[in-house]
C-alpha cells in the first residue's frame, strides 16, 4: 500500500525518498591529476612533452602514468587534468580507430578529424554541464601541412605554432613564445630537444605538481614516436645560495 | 557575465536537487573586439584575433569574423566554443534553405533567422554577441546585431566586445555625426574613410584594452563579394 | 556597483599646445536617480590667494595626492583631475571612463590650439557621457590658456 503522502508547508520541502532520486553525479572538482603539456612545430613536425606523474592533490600518487596517447597513424594527444577523465576519452578514441578500422576503406584518421572529434566531445560534455576536466593537446602531420591544436573542458579551441597547458601556459609559454614563434620551419630536431627539455626543466623546478620523469613525443613525415621515460639533468647548486625560509 | 542564471529553466525537474550554490559555470568570456560599418554599397567588418582566457593569451591569430556560404559576414565576440558552434548551426540552417529554395539565403533572411536560433537557446543562451554584415536585397550595405538571446536591430554601425565602451562612442561621434550640429546623422560614409575609421578604432582599442590586439581582420562586402585583407595589430 | 559609481560623472582634461581644457558633465545622481542637472565638479583653486603667491598645478597636484593618500584605509571616494598650465597629461575619470579612454585615444593629438582643444573635448565628453546612463544632462568646458580662461557650456542630451 502507498505511503500517505502528507502536504508539507511549501517552505518545507520533503526530501526524496531515494536519496539517489533525481541526483546527477558530475565531475565537479578534478581528483587525480596530471600537470602541463608542452608542445611546439618545429621543422620537422610537433614536439611534445609531458611527465607521468598522476597526483592526488599533493599527494604523488601515480609515478609512471602515461599522458601522450597516439591516435591512428599521425595524431599525437595530450592530456592534462583529471586522469580518469582522459582514460575514458581514451576508450572512446580507441572506440573511434577500431570504427574507422573495421570500415575497411584503406582510409586513415586524419589529425584534423580527431581533433574536432575530441572538441565536440568536450563541447557537448560543457553543454550538459558535465565536463570532461581536461585540456586536449592534438598534434598531427598531414601531408606537408602541421597542425597543432588545443581544446579546454569548456570546449575553448585554438590553434597556435606553441601550446602549453596549465602551469606550463605561464612557465614555459614566454620561453616557447621567445624561441619557437616565427621559426617553426627552421628549427632542426636537435634544438627541438634542448628547448623542449628547458621547458620541461623549468617546469620541474617551479611547478611543485610536476616530476622529473616524463616522456616526449614528435609527429613527422614518419608517424609518431613517443619515448621510453627519461629524466633530465638537474642543477640544485643555487639552493644553497636562498636565504630565509629553508635556507 | 554570469549567464548561470538562465540555466534554471521555469520548466524543470525539482530544484531541490540541482540547486547546488556553487554551481560549475559553463561559460567563459575569450575577450576580442568586432565592429561593422555599413556604406551605401558596401559593408566594413573588422575584428581582433587575439583569443584569450582571464590574463592569458591563448592564441594570436584565432579568428572570430566568419565568411558564411551565402557572401555574408558573421563578425562575434563573448564565449569562442558557442561563436563556433553558432556558426555551424547557421550554416547548417543555410544549407538546408539553399536545397529547398534553390537559392541562397539573403541578408534579411539570414537576420531573422539567427534572430530566431538564439531566441530557442533563450534558457541556456549562446553566449556570443553577434553581428551579421551584407548586402541587402537592394544591395545597400546592412548590418544586423544581436544579444545573447536573439534580440535584433538593423543598424548602420556597431561595436561589440571587450573594447566596445571604447569604440562605440567613437562611431558615434566619427560614423554617426552625434552632437555635431550641421551633420546629417544618416549620412553614410565612403568606402576609403569607414576602412580609416575601422583600422583607427582597432588602434585606439588595442591601446587601452589588453584583450584586443595581435592581428585585425578586415572584410570588405561589395557587389563583388567578399575581400578580406589581414593587418597587424600592437603584441603586447 | 561601487562606491565610486554611486553619484556617477564624467571628468576629462586634455593638454594642447600653450594651453589646457578640463572639461565636467552637469549631473548628480544617486545611483539611477537623477536628483540635479546643473552640479558644478570643475572648481578654480589658485585664484584663491590665501596667501601672497599661486600654488602650481604640479605642486598642487602632490598636495591632493598626499592628501588622498592620507585617507588610505578610508578612501576619500573622489577621483580627481587636475588641470593647469605648466604643464600635465591628459588623464580622465568618472562612470564613462572607459567611453572616454576610447574617445581620447582616437581623437586627441598633441600641440592642439585652444578652439581646436575645446572642439576635441566637447566631442570627447559629449560622446562619451551619451554611452553612459550614469552622466551626462549638459557639460561646462573650461580651457586655460595664459591670456585666461574660457568657459563655455555644452548643451547635450538629457536623457
Amino acid at each position: 500500500m502507498d505511503a500517505i503522502k502528507i502536504q508539507l508547508p511549501h517552505t518545507v520541502q520533503p526530501r526524496a525518498e531515494n536519496a539517489n532520486d533525481g541526483a546527477v553525479s558530475r565531475t565537479m572538482q578534478p581528483i587525480v591529476t596530471g600537470t602541463s603539456v608542452v608542445a611546439f612545430k618545429y621543422k620537422d613536425g610537433i614536439m611534445m612533452a609531458a611527465d607521468t606523474l598522476a597526483s592526488y592533490g599533493s599527494l604523488a600518487r601515480f609515478r609512471s602514468e602515461k599522458r601522450l596517447m597516439a591516435v591512428g597513424d599521425n595524431t599525437l594527444v595530450g592530456v592534462s587534468g583529471d586522469l580518469s577523465d582522459f582514460q575514458y576519452m581514451q576508450h572512446v578514441l580507441e572506440d573511434l580507430e577500431t570504427r574507422e578500422l573495421c570500415m575497411d576503406d584503406d582510409q586513415t584518421l586524419g589529425t584534423k578529424s580527431v581533433y574536432k572529434y575530441i572538441s565536440n566531445i568536450m563541447y557537448n560534455r560543457r553543454t550538459k554541464v558535465d565536463p570532461l576536466w581536461n585540456s586536449y593537446v592534438v598534434a598531427g602531420l598531414d601531408h606537408d601541412e602541421k597542425f597543432l591544436g588545443f581544446v579546454d573542458l569548456y570546449g575553448t579551441r585554438y590553434q597556435s605554432p606553441t601550446i602549453a597547458t596549465g602551469f606550463g601556459a605561464h612557465l614555459a609559454q614566454p620561453i616557447l613564445r621567445k624561441r619557437v614563434e616565427g621559426r617553426e620551419d627552421e628549427i632542426e630536431e636537435e634544438e627541438a630537444l634542448a628547448i623542449l627539455d628547458d621547458c620541461m626543466r623549468v617546469l620541474f623546478y617551479r611547478d611543485a605538481r610536476s616530476f622529473n620523469k616524463l616522456r616526449r613525443a614528435k609527429v613527422t613525415a614518419q608517424g609518431v614516436e613517443i619515448s621510453e621515460p627519461y629524466s633530465l639533468e638537474t642543477n640544485w647548486d643555487f639552493a644553497e645560495s636562498i636565504v630565509g625560509y629553508g635556507g | 557575465m554570469d549567464f548561470a542564471q538562465f540555466q534554471q529553466a521555469p520548466v524543470s525537474v525539482p530544484t531541490e536537487h540541482h540547486s547546488h550554490g556553487n554551481r560549475w559555470d559553463p561559460y567563459v568570456d575569450n575577450g576580442g573586439t568586432s565592429l561593422a560599418i555599413a556604406g551605401e554599397d558596401f559593408v566594413v567588418v573588422a575584428s581582433d584575433t587575439r583569443q584569450s582566457n582571464g590574463y592569458s593569451i591563448n592564441s594570436r591569430y584565432s579568428p572570430k569574423a566568419f565568411e558564411l556560404s551565402n557572401g555574408s559576414v558573421l563578425a562575434t565576440t563573448g564565449y569562442h566554443a558557442d561563436a563556433l558552434k553558432l556558426v555551424e548551426h547557421i550554416e547548417q540552417r543555410a544549407q538546408l534553405y539553399f536545397h529547398k529554395h534553390d537559392r541562397a539565403m539573403n541578408v534579411s533572411a539570414m537576420a531573422q533567422m539567427l534572430s530566431g536560433i538564439l531566441y530557442s537557446k533563450r534558457f541556456f543562451p549562446y553566449y556570443v554577441f553577434p553581428i551579421l554584415s551584407g548586402l541587402d536585397a537592394k544591395g545597400k550595405g546592412a548590418v544586423y546585431t544581436y544579444d545573447p538571446v536573439g534580440n535584433m536591430e538593423r543598424v548602420n554601425y556597431q561595436a561589440y566586445g571587450s573594447a566596445s565602451a571604447l569604440v562605440q562612442p567613437f562611431l558615434d561621434s566619427q560614423v554617426g555625426f552625434k552632437n555635431q550640429r550641421n551633420a546629417d546623422p544618416s549620412r553614410l560614409l565612403e568606402r576609403p574613410q569607414a576602412v580609416k575609421l575601422a583600422i583607427d578604432a582597432f588602434t585606439g582599442a588595442t591601446e587601452r584594452d589588453i584583450h584586443t590586439g595581435d592581428w585585425l581582420d578586415l572584410f570588405i562586402i561589395d557587389q563583388d563579394g567578399i575581400h578580406q585583407t589581414k593587418r597587424e595589430l600592437k603584441h603586447d | 556597483m561601487s562606491i565610486m559609481e554611486y553619484n556617477g560623472s564624467a571628468v576629462v582634461a586634455m593638454v594642447g599646445k600653450n594651453c589646457v581644457a578640463i572639461a565636467a558633465d552637469k549631473r548628480l545622481g544617486q545611483r539611477a536617480l537623477t536628483v540635479d542637472m546643473n552640479f558644478q565638479k570643475v572648481f578654480p583653486i589658485t585664484d584663491r590667494t590665501a596667501e601672497e603667491r599661486i600654488i602650481e598645478p604640479k605642486t598642487f597636484s602632490n598636495l591632493v595626492s598626499h592628501m588622498l593618500y592620507e585617507r588610505r584605509f578610508g578612501p576619500y571616494f573622489v577621483e580627481p583631475v587636475i588641470a593647469g598650465l605648466d604643464k600635465d597629461n591628459k588623464p580622465f575619470v568618472g562612470t564613462a571612463s572607459d567611453n572616454l579612454f576610447g574617445m581620447c585615444e582616437s581623437l586627441w593629438e598633441p600641440d592642439l590650439e585652444p578652439e581646436e582643444l575645446f572642439e576635441t573635448i566637447s566631442q570627447a565628453l559629449l560622446n562619451a557621457v551619451d554611452r553612459d546612463a550614469m552622466s551626462g544632462w549638459g557639460a561646462v568646458v573650461h580651457v586655460i590658456t595664459k591670456d585666461g580662461v574660457i568657459t563655455r557650456d555644452l548643451k547635450g542630451r538629457m536623457d
